[in-house]
């Protein structure tokens, strides 16, 4: 009898929000359930512990350093981990190398970090102007959207030895460089996204004679964030390489410098921690910030949905 | 309290890649609709109801004649509640609902409240459009188009998307709300039963958007569909419809 009550469904109260005055229980409003592989009970447990994402991750590195190994092992072209390891510690402790060499770890990184924030707070903005200029405006696309497809197309490393050419070993060029990256990007998918604003949604807007104000706060950059967000991470991605291409090319300090100072040096070790430290800062800032973004502002996307690759058990 | 006011209306669109001909969707309409009335303009698919609708709101301009839509002299403010309920799928249903609204401000948002509770909906203002029923997706069209207080409602076949109960059931959430406020109203139809349900004058609108009859319907609300006497005003509106499909020589029917 006891077992019989508790299985029972539970009745709706009154503060239930699927009851409504009708009488009507509108079941699209109940909670959506987590159907993700890692919470689906079909899976055996062993198999639910391997699908989550932070073990299937922390297996990618693992295989990644196997390999590491193995090919410190087989030749004698790569350096070990260890000696990254040790190496990268003394730069960030600042300790000796040997000789008059000293660690210089925070230095450049700051120096580096620095100049990539003000490339990005000045070809972000300037992106999200052209590409709201090109995707409001027939006459401004007509003029710029094929220019600025052209600026798409071109690979980071244009910019950076551009922007050398041009400013020479100065501040200035690394940040030339992140800023002319950065602005395609931006703008060509921002632009694409005020074009992609449903027609529908601006014929009721101007049916209520929204205002304005409401219609750029809540129509327009509502409805282009998804792709804002693309064009922001891409713009962070691709500036991150184009400032280290200037600084390994034509700069005298910053983390790019710095890797070809130990690759110059044939101090293999040093040019591979700095080659990871790369790679480990670009995806900490994805995971940490853009991703957390993206997410928080895709939020009223989130139904459950199931991909082919979970249907299939993959 | 709005007066609309139809003059020789005419829309010809003009070709396109897709279907290189002219097609006329309004062939000179003439009609004056004024006082706190629900009017449907009935017809079947192809007659231009929708048009005719955009029009009145702003959103197309006619080929010729003339529309004016006015409450005391100055254009009436308009409460559009279109097929799909066109919600922003980014904002919450408060904030579809504030969206219309000049200013967000305390006032706005307790008048969107009363609205959203008018349909029973007040407890999902938090929730986002994606995570509604297609019928409560309408419901807070409805509620939205109520909150402008418009002086003059439109509605382009609000349920024909839907199925039969639910259906039913906004037919009741709506000739409530309406009943609340009596604004006036132009409701766009091809259900001959939904515009006797609803309201008290039908105009019918034959293919190529010429105005064919005008039927008042004096009936008390609020009204039962399953009631004798809507049911036999329904048959004889039918009957009607019937007349001019057979004038006309088109071979949709009505539902």
């Amino acid at each position: 009898m006891t077992d019989v009550a508790n299985r029972a469904p539970a009745q709706p109260g009154p503060n239930d929000p699927t009851v409504f005055a009708s009488g009507f229980q509108e079941v699209a409003a109940l909670p959506v359930g987590d159907l993700s592989p890692a919470a689906d009970r079909s899976y055996s447990a062993p198999r639910r512990v391997l699908r989550r994402p932070w073990v299937v991750q922390l297996i990618a590195l693992l295989i990644l350093l196997a390999v590491w190994q193995y090919l410190t092992v087989a030749g004698d072209r790569v350096p070990s981990i260890e000696n990254v390891v040790s190496f990268m510690w003394t730069e960030i402790t600042g300790g000796s190398h040997g000789g008059m060499l000293l660690g210089e770890f925070w230095g450049a990184l700051g120096l580096s970090l620095q100049r990539y924030a003000i490339g990005l707070a000045i070809g972000i903005p300037a992106g999200a102007v052209l590409g709201l200029l090109i995707g409001a405006s027939g006459w401004v696309r007509g003029l710029l959207n094929d220019t600025t497809l052209v600026l798409l197309a071109l690979p980071a490393v244009v910019w950076a030895f551009l922007a050398s050419l041009w400013f020479g070993l100065t501040s200035t060029a690394p940040i030339v460089a992140v800023v002319l990256t950065a602005i395609p990007f931006v703008a060509i998918n921002l632009s694409s996204g005020v074009r992609g604003i449903d027609a529908a949604l601006v014929e009721m807007s101007r049916s209520y004679k929204v205002s304005r104000r409401n219609q750029i706060a809540d129509l327009l950059l509502g409805g282009t964030l998804p792709n804002a967000l693309t064009g922001v991470r891409l713009a962070f991605t691709t500036g991150w390489n184009s400032l280290l291409i200037v600084e390994w090319f034509g700069a005298t300090d910053g983390v790019g410098w710095r890797a070809r100072f130990w690759y110059d040096a044939l101090r293999y070790e040093g040019f591979v921690g700095w080659v990871f430290l790369f790679v480990i800062l670009i995806t900490v800032l994805d995971r940490l910030v853009l991703r957390r973004l993206e997410r928080r502002a895709f939020q009223w996307n989130q139904k459950p949905t199931l991909s082919f690759a979970e249907d299939w058990g993959m | 309290m709005a007066t609309v006011l139809i003059e020789n209306l005419t829309k010809i669109y003009p070709p396109t890649i897709t279907y290189p001909h002219r097609v006329q969707a309004l062939g000179g309409v003439n009609m004056s609709v004024t006082g706190n009335v629900f009017v449907a303009v009935l017809g079947p698919s192809g007659s231009g109801k929708t048009t005719l609708l955009n029009i009145v709101a702003g959103v197309e301009t006619p080929t010729s004649g003339s529309v004016r839509a006015v409450h005391n002299g100055v254009p009436a403010q308009v409460g559009y509640v279109f097929q799909e309920p066109r919600l922003l799928p980014w904002r919450t249903v408060l904030n579809n609902m504030l969206y219309v609204q000049d200013r967000k401000s305390d006032r706005s948002r307790r008048e969107a409240e009363f609205y959203l509770t008018m349909v029973g909906l007040n407890e999902v203002a938090h929730l986002y459009p994606s995570q509604l029923s297609a019928g409560m997706q309408q419901r807070v069209g409805i509620a939205r188009a109520f909150l402008v207080n418009p002086d003059l409602l439109l509605m382009d076949e609000p349920f024909s998307h839907m199925d039969a109960l639910t259906g039913r059931s906004l037919r009741e959430y709506l000739q409530r709300v309406w009943l609340h406020t009596r604004k006036t109203a132009l409701f766009v139809t091809h259900d001959v039963s939904e515009a006797v349900e609803l309201a008290d004058r039908i105009l019918m609108l034959r293919p190529g958007g010429v105005v064919f009859d005008d039927i008042p319907i004096d009936l008390p609300r609020p009204r039962n569909p399953d009631d004798p006497a809507v049911r036999s005003v329904e048959r004889d509106v039918l009957r009607r419809f019937d007349s001019m499909e057979a004038a006309v020589r088109f071979g949709a029917h009505a539902q």
